[in-house]
């Protein structure tokens, strides 16, 4: 889902039309980044609209030397980050919401859902580092500066974050394991 | 769409992350985007009006600051030339008055744009933090001395200076925040 030259010309003409196709395209991908950061939907949403209305309005300043998707994400995270650092909390993201790609079979959607929840059990900062080092590829020196800290503050905030999450997927497979388990109650009267 | 980094995911991605799917916005923006980049009343707009109002205010001050200091001290010619000096009048209650009730009204428009800035800013360097905690102190010690004469001309000019610095430090520190991300 790379941007043609084509449509990114129309852009960097203020052609609305352009804009447009580059909303529909990627909205889902920028909205994705900016709730796993933020976990608040609504505060997501915000993000996402000024992060679009910023980037079109720079879009002269993209060069073509890299992804299209990667400039913009890197428009999102900013504006995410910018808007965390004014919130003194933020409100957990709803599971519901949540869709698992794959073959939708039920371990598969059981496997992700736990990931999920132990996700949004992060702190915000755990998340951040652990979202943006893992799953959009960003180095401990990008994810430093992102934040004002250093490239070891974001190491060691990375392996904290991966040791909760697994803590929290085991935590959660176990109280599975004990709701599944007999009823020894039942098994004795039987 | 993925980026080099992507490719390592194997690696990178040992909790298997990456396999979580895109979460559905639910809404649809784009009338919002589209009626931002058409008008004219975006947030940098609002931004740039910010600056101008606080340019705006500085020049006052310090035409006020220019009016007051006439007023206290006659030209340089009226020592040279008696009629002239006679001629000069001392400020009316009336005038002082008015220059006060000035001042006031824009002390009062500075603290509520000082808060609309300070809303918009995001966090900021220590040394910067301090020097606002400093100027915040010093406005502190002007409103006491306001509260023993609340009719002084020159500590309600005081007090509108320093919410100019304190105004300045935020504005910089947005410039600095928004260009960070202009520059991507």
């Amino acid at each position: 889902m790379e941007l043609d030259e084509l449509t990114l010309a129309g852009a960097k003409r203020g052609d609305m039309r352009a804009c447009e196709k580059i909303y529909r395209m990627y909205h889902k991908k920028a909205f994705t980044v900016a709730i796993r950061i933020c976990n608040n939907r609504e505060l997501a949403q915000d993000v996402t609209q000024e992060a679009f209305i910023n980037a079109f309005k720079r879009i002269r300043q993209y060069r073509g030397d890299s992804p299209f998707w990667g400039w913009l994400r890197r428009v999102v995270v900013n504006h995410t980050i910018s808007a965390l650092r004014k919130l003194p909390r933020f409100d957990a993201v709803e599971l519901e919401d949540y869709m698992c790609p794959g073959n939708g079979d039920q371990d598969s959607l059981g496997q992700c859902m736990d990931l999920e929840q132990a996700l949004t059990q992060l702190s915000s900062e755990d998340r951040m580092v652990v979202w943006l080092h893992d799953v959009e590829g960003y180095k401990h020196r990008e994810i430093g500066e992102l934040v004002g800290k250093t490239e070891s503050y974001s190491k060691t905030r990375l392996n904290r974050a991966r040791a909760r999450l697994r803590e929290l997927i085991s935590a959660g497979e176990t109280h599975i394991q004990q709701t599944d388990a007999p009823n020894p109650l039942l098994n004795a009267t039987s | 769409m993925n980026t080099p980094d992507q490719s390592k995911h194997g690696k990178s991605d040992p909790l298997g992350l990456s396999k979580l799917g895109d979460i559905e916005p639910g809404y649809d923006g784009w009338d919002q985007i589209e009626s931002a980049l058409l008008t004219p009343g975006s947030k940098q707009s609002a931004r740039t009006r910010n600056v101008a109002w606080l340019a705006m205010a500085a020049s006052l001050v310090l035409v006020i600051s220019v009016v007051l200091l006439n007023i206290d001290r006659p030209g340089p010619g009226a020592e040279t030339s008696p009629e002239l000096a006679t001629s000069f009048e001392a400020p009316t209650s009336v005038e002082v008055k008015d220059n006060v009730n000035a001042l006031i009204g824009l002390s009062q428009s500075m603290e509520e744009q000082v808060a609309k800035l300070r809303q918009e800013t995001g966090s900021m360097p220590a040394e910067s933090a301090i020097y606002v905690a400093e100027l915040e102190d010093l406005i502190a010690q002007v409103d006491y001395e306001l509260s023993q004469t609340p009719g002084s001309i020159d500590l309600w000019g005081q007090r509108v200076n320093l919410m100019l610095d304190l105004a300045q430090i935020y504005q910089q520190q947005w410039e600095i925040d928004y260009g960070r991300i202009a520059s991507l």
